[in-house]
């Protein structure tokens, strides 16, 4: 299961929270085991010069006894070379004895004690080596045979032996708490530092795995990069392609188009011919202009190479051209004049405005000079943010007030449906000489594609 | 239990013979005798199936007590021997010397001028009793003595036995109820040399216990309650908690008192002593730190004594010495020990309870009667 940077950073901050855990625990382990290591250093110390003492004052009375005894049954001074020193020996490891040991009262009144039975049994031991000397043999041997100085001989044991035995058990038992305390320490060091192996071997587990993952998506990242890229090339060439293929369809469909309407075209103007009748005649061959205008748009679509845009001002100027053509061979005199800015529209709105446009002008033709020559304007102005106007006039005759319309009517409402499908109306504007028809119509930069619009 | 003593008639006659004595020198002890076995031997045991000799001749068929003083212990004696003399139709007569040599020398020397056929004596002061055994001896009676010779049978409490029959109870006791760890007090008796060997035995009995630890070994300035309780106040002193306490029982019986004063008695702890003195046995029987007595069962040795009286005159071999096998009376067995004491003849006649109580040594008869112990014998001496 891959895992996340937050798993990583939560993962390792935990066991490194253990890891310094178990550090901390062993530090506060070992201090705490060192400090009562030393306070038993010194308890075993003191304990070990009590014992000392006790051993030293028993051996002391022993020796003294063993030297009394000597003389007594001998009756030779060289047995008595150790008695002074082993009583001072013994005085002093008692005093010794009572400055090691605690003041509590149970000791107290040991101490007292064996203080009382030492100093009889120096006292026992004196009296009778006196006795010998003083050579009242038997008196020193009934003070001997009376067991007196065993007896007090037994007690001090007594009181040391317990003392001793105190004393091996404290220390004992301290060495078995260090030992104790050792293994622990021991235990616990071990036990902290696997936990801290295992923190590391996790987080560097951990870290090995994320890099390694981070690695392996860098790589598949990578991999797909450079798939997509040949991806990319290989669909963009597809769709460069498939465009291809629909603007060279398209630019076919508009072939077709612009070839069945000039063929259509043809045919009106081959009906109008064999007409007889003037006005079907003039209605067939306005027809067929309107079919030419129509034509005309498709014509420059599949010239333009851009299906999607018309080089409006280029198709209404050759448009226009062609009226002017037809009109004077059908015996107008009026001259066409245009004044186009370049503006691209799109096909249905090159086709509205080019049928609209060769309505305004044929009827400037036929109706505005009727016994003279004269001037026809057309002008295709770009206006400020997002409108353009398309105007036709004339210095003709004009239209005379509540005078009738000229022709069927046909026209006008074919401009006026058209100029509604585009969004626009038309003005009629009358001249001083003339008459005129503005079309102001919105080139949204969503609606239209205005030249400023596609740069 | 109330024992006979000797009667008013009896008393008389003693202090007619003691005037005599003085008066005029007794036929029998102008007669020397042999010595005895005077250098220590080691006795064979006892064969019940030596042959018949001859019964001794001139004496009345009369169990003699020479008594050295009232106390439990010969109250015992005294009624085993009475039990035997009735069982064996004897006529018991009884004599105590209120501890004063001087007396029972005059008692002993009155049975002697009457003829007696059996006497079984314990002697106030051996050394001065010792020479008119041997006359009592020469005369052809039986001599039973409690303990010190001259006898015919010699009677032997075996100390080391005894210490280790006590020791052994504790130990058991320390093994199976303190885990075999044990603070031991031996409260020892100094002033009786021949009874050091107890106190070896229980040495002996702990040396291989590493647990144990004798923390006192130590004899009390007198040999009594109160110098057992001053001497475990000391020890108390210096160690606080004991757990096992062995000595005779009326200083260890002192001990317990001690303890009890320091607040450091606890059921647990074992206290033992010897001579199952009636104190020590009512402490067991109350289940407290008292936990045995070692006993030496008195009625049982002298009915034994007074068995081996009656076949002496009889004219049958008998035991030259006799071992008085202690006994540990401990809560388990001290009902079926008073049984035994109460009723001495069925123990004897029953072997296998016999044993438990006696142990004999060598042969001796009238034929045979120089042969008599003259040594402080011992079954323990090898």
């Amino acid at each position: 299961m891959p895992i996340s940077s937050r798993v990583v950073i939560n993962l390792t901050v935990v066991l490194l929270t253990v890891g310094l855990l178990a550090l901390v625990g062993i530090i506060g382990m070992t201090v705490w085991l060192g400090e009562k290591a030393r306070i038993y250093s010194e308890d075993a110390t003191a304990t070990r010069n009590t014992r000392v003492s006790a051993v030293e004052l028993r051996a002391a009375l022993q020796s003294a006894e063993s030297s009394q005894r000597g003389y007594l049954l001998g009756g030779n001074e060289i047995y008595l070379a150790p008695y002074d020193s082993a009583k001072t020996q013994a005085v002093s490891q008692l005093q010794h004895l009572k400055s090691s040991l605690p003041a509590f009262p149970q000791i107290a009144r040991v101490i007292e004690r064996l203080s009382q039975v030492v100093g009889e049994k120096i006292d026992e031991m004196d009296r009778t080596i006196a006795l010998k000397r003083e050579l009242h043999d038997a008196e020193a041997l009934a003070v001997f045979g009376g067991n007196r100085g065993k007896a007090l001989m037994d007690e001090a044991n007594v009181f040391l032996s317990s003392i001793i035995r105190t004393t091996d058990e404290r220390l004992t038992s301290g060495l078995a708490q260090q030992r104790f305390n050792a293994t622990w320490l021991r235990r616990i060091s071990v036990i902290g530092g696997l936990v801290i192996i295992l923190v590391v071997s996790g987080v560097i587990l951990t870290i090995y795995r994320y890099t390694r993952e981070v690695a392996q998506t860098r790589d598949e990242v990578q991999s797909l990069n450079a798939t997509l890229e040949q991806r990319v090339k290989d669909r963009t060439v597809d769709l460069a392609q498939a465009r291809d293929r629909a603007e060279v369809l398209l630019a076919e469909v508009n072939h077709r188009v612009a070839n069945s309407l000039a063929m259509v075209s043809s045919l009106v103007r081959l009906q109008s011919r064999t007409m007889t009748d003037k006005v079907a005649q003039d209605a067939l061959k306005e027809t067929q202009a309107r079919i030419d205008a129509i034509a005309s748009v498709h014509k420059s679509l599949y010239s333009s190479g851009d299906a999607r845009f018309v080089d409006f001002d280029e198709y209404l100027s050759s448009l226009l051209g062609n009226i002017e053509t037809a009109m004077r061979d059908e015996g107008h005199g009026a001259t066409l004049r245009c004044d186009l800015d370049a503006l691209k529209l799109r096909p249905d709105m090159s086709v509205n405005l080019g049928v609209i446009a060769t309505e305004l002008v044929t009827n400037a033709f036929k109706y505005a000079y009727p016994n003279r020559s004269g001037e026809v304007r057309v002008r295709l102005t770009r206006l400020s943010g997002d409108q353009a106007e398309l105007v036709v006039e004339d210095d003709g005759v004009g239209r005379g007030a509540g005078a009738p319309a000229k022709g069927t009517g046909l026209g006008t409402r074919i401009v006026n449906a058209m100029a509604r499908t585009i969004g626009a109306d038309v003005e009629y504007f009358a001249r001083d000489p003339g008459y005129g028809a503005k079309l102001a119509f919105a080139c949204p930069a969503q609606a239209f594609a205005c030249p400023a619009q596609l740069a | 239990m109330t024992y006979p003593t000797s009667s008013r008639p009896a008393r008389i006659l003693a202090a007619f013979a003691l005037v005599a004595s003085f008066l005029q020198p007794s036929p029998l002890a102008a007669q020397d005798g042999p010595a005895g076995i005077t250098r220590p031997i080691v006795l064979p045991p006892f064969d019940s199936n030596r042959p018949v000799c001859a019964r001794p001749a001139g004496l009345e068929r009369v169990m003699a007590f020479a008594q050295d003083n009232g106390r439990k212990f010969m109250q015992g004696v005294a009624h085993g021997l009475a039990l035997a003399a009735k069982d064996r139709g004897l006529e018991y007569r009884v004599a105590q010397a209120d501890n004063e040599p001087a007396r029972m020398v005059d008692q002993v020397r009155a049975f002697l001028d009457a003829k007696v056929g059996a006497l079984v004596v314990a002697p106030v002061d051996p050394p001065s009793i010792a020479p008119l055994l041997k006359q009592v001896i020469w005369s052809g009676a039986y001599v039973g003595a409690v303990v010190p010779p001259p006898a015919t049978t010699v009677l032997n409490a075996p100390q080391y036995l005894t210490g280790k029959v006590l020791a052994d109870e504790a130990a058991a006791y320390i093994r199976t109820h303190l885990e075999g760890k044990a603070k031991v007090v031996l409260l020892t008796h100094d002033s009786l040399q021949f009874l050091a060997p107890r106190f070896v035995a229980m040495r002996d009995a702990f040396k291989d216990m590493p647990g144990v630890v004798i923390v006192a070994d130590i004899s009390p300035l007198t040999v009594d309650e109160a110098g057992g309780a001053a001497m475990m106040r000391t020890i108390l002193l210096a160690d606080p908690e004991i757990d096992v306490v062995l000595g005779a029982d009326t200083v260890v019986l002192g001990a317990l008192a001690a303890l009890r004063e320091a607040g450091k008695a606890r059921p647990d702890q074992f206290l033992g002593g010897i001579d199952g003195e009636p104190a020590a046995v009512e402490e067991i029987k109350a289940g407290g730190p008292y936990k045995a007595s070692v006993s030496l069962a008195s009625p049982i040795f002298s009915y034994a004594m007074g068995q081996h009286a009656a076949d002496w005159l009889e004219g049958k071999s008998i035991p030259q010495g006799m071992d008085i096998l202690p006994r540990a009376l401990t809560p388990n067995n001290i009902a079926r020990y008073a049984a035994d004491v109460a009723d001495p003849a069925a123990v004897y006649n029953d072997p296998s309870r016999r044993d438990q109580y006696l142990r004999m040594y060598g042969n001796i008869c009238y034929e045979t009667r120089e042969n008599f112990i003259n040594f402080p014998w011992s079954s323990e001496r090898r």
